[in-house]
């Protein structure tokens, strides 16, 4: 039992008491909706409550709105909302959101719910059925008018023009952003539903992989896959009821880098939203990174992990490519990474997937990746031109 | 290279007034804000600064170094499938702000932290302006960080 030792009034008062997840494919049989639906139900009945119990639904920006969520699950009486606004952050985001409104009585217990057809949006199945779903951001026209007519038409583009920055000023070795995408792949070997379960890989492999755009190789982007997932939240008396093993919120913050709408010119281009967040979720729940017993970190891309580990204080600039040296992000490492494959081997889920995992892992129940003893746990979130979003979660 | 088929935008509100700013003129122009003088980009409305809403576009040399780029060697673009390598900069104006353009007339291999360039318009239609980035022949070359590093051991 992980009790709050910070003594912060948000600290340990609300807790993810379901998890739901799809499997994670390259064309699904359902549309956003129906994924979004099924991943939501399976969490109310994982947390043995009905849709009547949720009052509060925290959905994603862009794809499926809370209202058509309410309206198919048949939740009868909606008591609070909102949507973050920060592409991948924005799951994360939203469960320091429910802490909040749950610490106040806003609202009692909380849908977080994430789906969409990354795979299936550019090449649908000729079977499929219509989707009129897209997802669209504001910072999209900062996109249009500065990085598309150059050739940078989506994230691994725009991202390389800072992550090029961080390579060649620190001489950060392939082998470092090949040890991320390494560790991810090896625990995708220990979960079934894990898109790249049973196509191991090396680092050979990994160095064999061709460039997409410098720095980013092939096996440095996160794997594109239809899927949603979902969470239930509720406060840390009502979650003493229920059947699964509680995972306190211990901490949770959002930070941006400024400006958050461009990447190129901030001051620093190297500081992402999640400096600025992490210490701040820390302070919240009385830890630091080093008592963490596994991380979920948010990894669209390998490099930007390294620039996360950095900013989560387990190294200083640069020097994260010295911290994940000899396993230290596998499994029996001193760092355990996204136990479950990660986005870059299990899906993309917008980073909801590992807030599952983590809730597995802090339950016990995590089969053959359970890191032995879990107590204290981490989920970043990292979002359109580099929000950043983090929870700290705790065995209950 | 050239933009044919390249994606070309329609700018709206205050990113199209910067484009204007340079196909009425030809020339490369950032927005300066009119009470403290710090240049920003892309343009906003009010100065990061000190917060006043009045701002000029004024023209620049389009000088500064490389500091950051990126080379692509894969693109789902039809536009851009016959380009690779092709190489696309940040470049630190001298002025300040950095502007991102595709590199033109640069080895992609030769690119590096630190290479004097320079900021080079291309009219595409009245509302939009290509950036080209090339290299800057009258300016001494900087040394990079592996030159510097070179020197230090
Ligand atoms: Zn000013």
């Amino acid at each position: 039992m992980t009790a709050s030792t910070s003594g912060h009034p948000l600290s340990g008062r609300a807790a993810i008491v379901g998890i739901g997840e799809t499997g994670y494919v390259r064309g699904a049989d359902e549309t956003v909706l129906e994924m979004v639906l099924g991943a939501s139900m399976a969490a109310i009945r994982d947390a043995g409550l009905t849709p009547a119990d949720i009052d509060g639904i925290l959905p994603p920006p862009g794809f499926v709105a809370w209202d058509e969520i309410a309206a198919h699950l048949g939740i009868p009486d909606v008591r609070y909302t909102s949507t973050p606004q920060m592409g991948g952050a924005s799951p994360t985001a939203a469960l320091t959101t429910a802490m909040m409104a749950i610490a106040s009585g806003v609202a009692e217990t909380i849908l977080v719910p994430i789906g969409w057809n990354g795979y299936s949006a550019l090449r649908p199945r000729p079977d499929a059925k219509p989707s009129k779903r897209r997802f669209s951001a504001a910072f999209f026209e900062t996109v249009r008018n500065y990085y598309g007519p150059y050739g940078l038409r989506s994230a691994p583009w725009w991202y390389s023009l800072y992550l090029q920055r961080y390579v060649e000023l620190y001489d950060v070795p392939p082998e470092a952003p090949g040890a991320v995408a390494v560790a991810a792949r090896k625990h995708a070997q220990l979960r079934p539903n894990a898109l790249m379960h049973g196509r191991a890989m090396t680092m050979d492999d990994y160095l064999a992989s061709p460039y997409i755009t410098e720095p980013l190789r092939k096996f440095d982007c996160c794997v594109e896959t239809d899927c949603a997932a979902a969470v239930v939240v509720t406060s840390a008396e009502r979650a003493r009821d229920l059947p699964h093993r509680p995972v306190l919120l211990l901490g949770g913050a959002e930070g941006h880098a400024n400006p958050a709408h461009e990447l190129t010119n901030r001051a620093d281009v190297l500081d992402l939203g999640l400096s600025r967040a992490a210490p701040r979720a820390f302070e919240m729940a009385g830890v630091t990174a080093r008592d963490m017993d596994f991380l979920q970190i948010y990894d669209c891309f390998t490099h930007v992990v390294l620039l996360q580990l950095e900013a989560l204080g387990l190294a200083e600039r640069g020097g994260a490519p010295d911290l994940v040296k000899g396993g230290a992000l596998e499994l029996g490492g001193a760092y355990p990474l996204n136990t479950a494959g990660g986005m870059l081997s299990q899906g993309h889920c917008w980073g909801l997937n590992l807030v599952v995992e983590a809730a597995r892992q802090l339950r016990h129940d995590a089969g053959d990746a359970q890191v032995h003893g879990a107590e204290l746990g981490l989920v970043t979130g990292y979002g359109d031109l580099g929000d950043g979003s983090i929870v700290i979660l705790g065995r209950g | 290279m050239s933009t044919a088929d390249k994606q070309i935008p329609r700018p709206a509100e205050l990113d199209l007034e910067f484009f204007q700013a340079a196909t009425s003129t030809g020339e490369l122009h950032v927005q300066k804000c009119a009470d403290c003088s710090d240049h920003h980009h892309p343009p906003r409305l009010y100065c990061p600064r000190c917060f006043s809403d009045r701002y000029v576009f004024e023209k620049v040399s389009g000088r500064g170094t490389v500091y950051s780029y990126t080379v692509s060697h894969f693109t789902t673009e039809k536009a851009w499938k016959d380009e690779v390598p092709w190489a696309t900069i940040v470049v630190q104006l001298d002025e300040g702000p950095r502007l991102v353009g595709t590199a033109r007339g640069i080895d992609p291999g030769a690119i590096r932290i630190g290479l004097p360039v320079r900021v080079v318009t291309e009219t595409v239609t009245d509302d939009f302006a290509y950036l080209w980035v090339e290299a800057d022949a009258g300016a001494e070359p900087e040394k990079t960080g592996n030159e510097r590093a070179e020197e230090a051991r």
